[in-house]
């Protein structure tokens, strides 16, 4: 059999007990392996490395912890059994901890070597962290050669690994120096954190460098350091591998007759529909009228707003006649409100995925786009777009149908469909907009855009009303409607019999 | 740790037997065993070189002496080879269980510590080269 076949070797992969680094990595630690975890400062390596020897050791997996001139083990021990996953009883054996700072003040790198694999043989330690390992590098680069550093390390990855160990270096490095580097040329495994302060706000964030032997998801990860340790934002929200489905052609009633007619008879399952217009045009309750509709049809949903609590989220829809608190009591309704501040797109959108998993849920409203990049730390607001685009390709692939508001900032010459270049987001787009008809201020609704699908292309006009928005009259005899500031046809002056025709009861559909 | 499985145990005897075909009838079964080792350190450090091959042996030692104690006093010289495993054998006498064991323990954890890390079938591929006449099929 081939090597594409079974009979390759199966690497086996350790869990890392951080929260998607499994699925970042893809699938675990290879076992083994010898890898590097590597940062500035303060981002969280020893406690990454501290997760992973607590998830990961038992009598038949001892652990050694080698401190080497940076944070001495009794400090250490002292601030991570701060953190949940730290636990006690592995201390009585299973995980040691071996100082070797004394040696590498006062000895050669040959000496650590020997001392490392004494160590690692007489505890048979299953896995091996040298913490710091950078520390070994700076003192013994002051006597030694770089290719004596390189035989060194060479070495040490060679007996760690034929002696069935999996072993973590950390060092305090800064970008750039992985290159020509013979630590990052010998590992497996490379993790670099990231961390950045921006205004009030710290961005931390995960790369997989490097990993040998099986496929990580690549880019940059968020992650967050809580009492629990590290926990990671996979940029697939944790639905790596899972298929797609093939969009149907049921139709989804947004819970307001007219609109479903200029849709075509109601938004396609699994599409993304767009909901832009200014302030107070009815975008949030339309949005809430598509949610109850589902929920009339016994199909769970989920509401994400931004800029009001729950509780005030449901006063509302009360207004209009729709009872959110029962469905919420039976778990086919979950309202999410993201706190402000410093959230990262990713630890948003990893919310609402979970919450659609678990609800099983069928309709999503994202209520609203603005206050959703709003609500994000200042550094995470690069990624928006395109973490909401790899969101709502992911969410709508599994069958979820998506309703997003925008507001639009409304002006009298053009018409935006967001000023947030969101719009490509969206497989249909709802645009709400003011007109000036008459002397009052009138709402004007049009389906700009239906992806695959035929959809009406009347501008009609709409009302708020008690029971949420209702749709009026197909807006006729006007000029640009869409500059919000219409006059009326001259049929005569502008000599176009086919609009008089058109303006007396024909009406075209798309 | 897993133990080696039986077909890595079969390939090591199929090795031995090879080994053994070659030798005078007078000589010790336990004289092939240690040929065996011999011929896959020259082999596997043209892959592995000296360091690869050295850092395996040890740990193939380290697991063959939970099987057999008497290996307890061999050691691995830095080249790969053993220290101490021909006088061992030359003791255990002209019946050579006891040396024949040894060796083929130190054969069967080292040929299963490739299978770990490589697989079986470049495992198997690796003593073919080795021993390209002998039939090592199941």
């Amino acid at each position: 059999m081939s090597a594409q076949g079974q009979d390759r070797v199966n690497i086996r992969q350790l869990p890392t007990g951080v929260p998607g680094l499994d699925e970042i990595l893809g699938g675990g630690l290879p076992e083994y392996s010898f890898n590097i975890i590597a940062g500035a400062p303060g981002c969280g390596k020893t406690t990454l490395a501290h997760q992973i020897i607590f998830a990961n050791a038992s009598p038949d997996c001892p652990v050694l912890y080698f401190t080497v001139l940076g944070e001495p083990a009794i400090k250490m021990l002292r601030y991570q059994q701060q953190y949940r996953f730290f636990d006690q009883s592995k201390l009585d054996g299973t995980i040691r901890f071996a100082n070797l700072s004394q040696l590498v003040l006062d000895k050669d790198l040959g000496a650590v070597l020997d001392a490392i694999i004494k160590e690692v043989e007489a505890s048979n330690a299953k896995i091996v962290v040298v913490d710091s390992f950078r520390t070994v590098v700076r003192k013994t680069l002051s006597t030694a050669t770089e290719s004596e550093l390189q035989g060194f390390i060479q070495r040490l990855a060679l007996h760690l690994t034929s002696w069935q160990a999996t072993t973590f270096l950390i060092g305090e490095y800064v970008e750039g120096e992985q290159r020509d580097n013979p630590v990052f040329t010998v590992a497996d495994g490379l993790l670099w954190l990231y961390q950045s302060v921006e205004r009030n706000s710290i961005v931390r964030k995960l790369q997989v460098v490097k990993l040998r032997g099986q496929e990580s998801v690549p880019g940059l990860h968020t992650f967050r350091i809580t009492e629990d340790g590290l926990q990671t934002f996979p940029r697939t929200f944790g639905l790596a591998g899972q298929s797609g489905q093939v969009k149907g052609r049921r139709r989804l009633s947004t819970g307001i007759s007219g609109l479903d007619a200029l849709l075509g008879g109601g938004v396609p399952e699994g599409d993304s529909l767009l909901v832009a217009g200014p302030s107070g045009s009815g975008k949030s309750i339309l949005a809430t009228q598509f949610i109850a509709e589902g929920l009339r049809h016994g199909e769970p949903g989920i509401v994400a707003v931004f800029e009001e609590i729950p509780a005030e989220y449901a006063q509302r829809a009360a207004m209009f006649g729709l009872d959110f608190d029962t469905p919420q009591k039976d778990d086919t309704l979950k309202i999410i409100y993201l706190r402000p501040l410093d959230l990262s797109v990713d630890e948003t959108v990893h919310e609402i995925v979970n919450s659609v998993k678990k609800l099983g849920c069928k309709r999503l409203v994202i209520d609203s786009l603005v206050g959703f990049e709003m609500a994000l730390a200042p550094g995470f607001r690069t990624d928006f777009r395109e973490s909401l685009y790899r969101m709502i390709g992911a969410l709508t692939r599994l069958g979820v149908t998506i309703v997003s508001t925008v507001e639009i900032e409304e002006n009298f010459t053009s018409m935006d469909l967001s000023n947030f270049t969101v719009s490509f987001l969206a497989d249909d787009i709802v645009r709400l907009r003011y007109v000036s008809i008459d002397g009052q201020l009138r709402r004007m609704l049009l389906v700009v855009k239906m992806r695959r699908s035929a959809h009406s292309i009347d501008m009609v006009e709409y009302q708020v009303t008690s029971k949420g928005v209702v749709i009026g009259e197909r807006l006729r005899g006007y000029r640009a409607l869409t500059s919000g500031i219409p006059s009326p046809w001259s049929f005569e002056s502008d000599n176009i019999p086919q609009r008089r025709a058109e303006a007396e009861g024909d009406t075209p559909h798309g | 740790m897993d133990t080696p499985s039986p077909s890595i145990r079969d390939l090591a005897q199929r090795l031995l037997t090879a080994e053994a075909a070659r030798q005078s009838v007078a000589e010790p079964r336990a004289h092939a065993a240690v040929r065996v080792c011999e011929k896959l350190r020259v082999s596997l450090t043209r892959f592995a070189g000296v360091d690869g091959f050295a850092a395996l042996l040890r740990r193939a030692l380290a697991l063959a002496r939970e099987e057999v104690p008497a290996l307890h006093g061999i050691t691995e010289k830095t080249d790969g080879s053993l220290e101490g495993l021909e006088k061992l054998v030359a003791d255990a006498g002209n019946s050579g269980v006891a040396g024949s064991d040894a060796a083929v323990a130190i054969t069967v954890h080292l040929l299963w510590l490739l299978v770990t890390f490589i697989g079986e079938p470049l495992t198997v591929r690796l003593a073919r080269e080795a021993w390209p006449d002998a039939s090592l099929d199941k």
